[in-house]
């Protein structure tokens, strides 16, 4: 029954407002509703993404901070003063928001770092090593072993910085790029006297983290070992914090009664993550308030349309024609319009995922080309939504006759 | 498929009825398949009332009226689009046509429902009654004549076990009569069908097997 003429006819009959502005309008407002729920959902799961995703991201830092304890007047002469004790380390494991604390293992030996060619730099070079799992982009070549002459180590953006920024253009010295500073080797000294070993050491990695130059825990252990001078201390002096969330108060009430200092700096991510969720839930807020409005509008628009039939409609039914047969023929005459609109919202979304995802690649950021599953669980669900009411209001008007 | 009437008394005609005799208010009645039945109704006693009782259209009466076995009030709407699509057809007196839609798609929209009948055999019955020259013409621009030979085609073009009209031929002139109560006579007969038309004055139009005066 089916078939191309009738259906010709039904539309005669039944599709009057079809071509109508207004329903442009309902489909265009539900299009605008519709792709700004997805935008929402997907600018909330980006953010997640960067922040406790799976990806090295991390150097967004807000959830990494390095702590130490505060030098004062009073503790400043006594040595060991400002020292992580184990009992200290135990009691930040469970204070509020740290999800996970390293130790900073500093050397305990002499290192000389000396650099040749044109730039002549020699100079005391103070080495830390912290856990992999706390490193922001840990790279490829990143393990030492005992009798091996080449030393990977990680140096902090801001050496690069302050070198490229201030140093280089005052003494008249090249910049250098992150690719030139690689090429480069260093040569270290360890040790005094006859037990020196000379390593040759080049950057593989720059951390937005970690404030000093890193070397893998390997090497610091093996150095601190053989080179260490006896009665070092070999507490910590620094930590470094996974915390979910540091701007909580309860987090910076804790730090500041046992009197330990981070760069407050650090805190900035958090806040622009807050920011970020208020604007997500904003907008998120504002497009399931459209949407409502849109589907609404479309749906009366749907039930206009039924009301305009209604002289049809009823003669349909007179003649034989089922009221189940004639929901379905209206169904399938505006569920395309709302798949497409969807569709249309998709793809939209779909679009803007991967332009976010190439300009975070500029800000150094790695975030998926194609949404995630919130974005498409929220289409899923949206669209269910949808495509209920439009099917019940096109029964129940049908039903009314 | 019988028909029966249990009592029938339709709710704005109760003072009316009950006040007058009639053979098919408020008595019992049995009419089976094949049955030429002619209701002879004066103006106001309930002509369209009952044919669209009958049809399933209107509910506000008393009794019982069944098709076969189902009593038409507890009739679901499914099961009335089948019944009026496979087993009961009907002329209604004020045509009810599509008035957007042309004569011949008038008649089509019926015909598809079913497909019982031919495009050519309803095309020749278009021809028949003397509207092949209308068939592309909109429903709203034909005369009240062609209007009902219109209604006439489109309640053939199903399969039926009951055919209801409701003053069929009002608007016809004889000549126009004649050949339309031929179309019917023929279509009743190849169905086997039974056939119960109101009107308001003695007729011959068919054989009729029964009168009832309503």
């Amino acid at each position: 029954m089916s078939d191309k003429a009738t259906n010709s006819m039904l539309r005669t009959l039944l599709m009057r407002t079809q071509h109508s502005s207004r329903l442009w309008v309902a489909l265009a407002a539900l299009c605008v509703g519709t792709t700004l729920l997805l935008l929402s959902v997907m600018i909330w799961w980006n953010f997640s993404e960067l922040l406790y995703g799976k990806n090295q991201n991390d150097s967004l830092g807000s959830t990494f901070l390095i702590i130490g304890k505060r030098v004062t007047q009073q503790n400043m002469g006594t040595p060991g003063a400002t020292v992580f004790l184990l009992s200290e380390i135990d009691s930040l494991k469970s204070a509020p928001q740290v999800q996970d604390v390293g130790i900073i293992t500093s050397n305990h030996f002499p290192v000389y770092a000396m650099m040749g060619g044109q730039l002549q730099l020699a100079t005391d070079l103070p080495l830390e090593s912290v856990q992999d799992k706390f490193i922001d982009k840990l790279p490829d070549d990143w393990k030492w072993q005992p009798g091996s002459r080449d030393l990977p180590i990680i140096v902090s953006s801001l050496f690069l910085n302050t070198y490229n920024y201030v140093f280089a253009p005052s003494q008249g010295l090249p910049q250098l790029s992150e690719a030139s500073v690689k090429s480069i080797a260093l040569n270290l000294k360890v040790g005094e006297g006859d037990k020196a070993e000379i390593f040759s050491a080049h950057v593989v990695g720059f951390s937005d983290r970690i404030g000093s130059v890193l070397a893998p825990q390997s090497f610091i252990d093996y150095g601190n070992k053989v080179h260490g001078k006896p009665g070092q201390a070999s507490a910590p002096s620094q930590l470094i914090l996974k915390a979910k969330d540091p701007s909580d108060i309860k987090f910076s009430d804790y730090l500041q009664r046992h009197d330990y200092e981070t760069n407050t700096q650090n805190l900035r991510w958090s806040k622009i993550r807050a920011i970020v969720e208020v604007v997500a839930s904003a907008t998120g807020v504002l497009a399931l308030l459209l949407m409502g409005i849109s589907t609404l509008v479309f749906i009366l628009f749907i039930e206009l349309t039924i009301a305009r039939a209604q002289h049809s409609l009823t003669l349909l039914l007179q003649l034989g024609y089922g009221p189940g047969y004639l929901s379905r023929y209206m169904i399938g005459r505006f569920l395309p319009m709302v798949l497409g609109t969807v569709a249309a919202s998709a793809i939209i979304t779909v679009a803007g995922q991967a332009i976010l995802s190439i300009a975070a690649k500029s800000q150094h950021l790695e975030l998926p080309s194609i949404p995630g599953w919130p974005v498409w669980a929220a289409l899923f669900v949206s669209t269910a939504i949808l495509v209920s009411l439009v099917t019940r209001s096109i029964s129940s008007a049908i039903k009314k006759h | 498929m019988h028909l029966s009437l249990q009592g029938v008394i339709p709710i704005p005609l109760r003072e009316k009825v009950t006040a007058n005799k009639s053979g098919m208010w408020n008595t019992t009645l049995s009419l089976t398949k094949g049955e030429y039945v002619f209701v002879q109704a004066p103006s106001g006693t309930g002509k369209t009332t009952l044919i669209h009782i009958l049809y399933g259209l209107r509910t506000d009466y008393e009794g019982n009226v069944k098709w076969s076995d189902s009593a038409l009030k507890a009739t679901g709407k499914e099961e009335l689009a089948m019944l009026r699509a496979n087993n009961i057809s009907v002329i209604f007196q004020d045509m009810r046509l599509f008035p957007e839609l042309t004569a011949w798609e008038n008649i089509d929209i019926k015909r598809r429902l079913t497909n019982t009948v031919s495009e050519q055999q309803a095309h020749e019955w278009l021809e028949r009654l003397g509207l092949k020259e209308k068939a592309n013409s909109i429903g709203s621009t034909l005369s009240y004549g062609e209007q009902q030979r219109v209604a006439i085609i489109r309640a053939l073009v199903q399969p039926f076990d009951w055919l209801l009209m409701d003053e069929p031929f009002s608007h016809l002139d004889h000549a126009n009569i004649d050949k339309a109560r031929a179309l019917i006579g023929e279509v009743v007969h190849l169905h086997g069908a039974g056939m119960l038309l109101a009107d308001l004055d003695k007729n011959d139009f068919f054989p009729y097997t029964k009168t009832i005066y309503l």
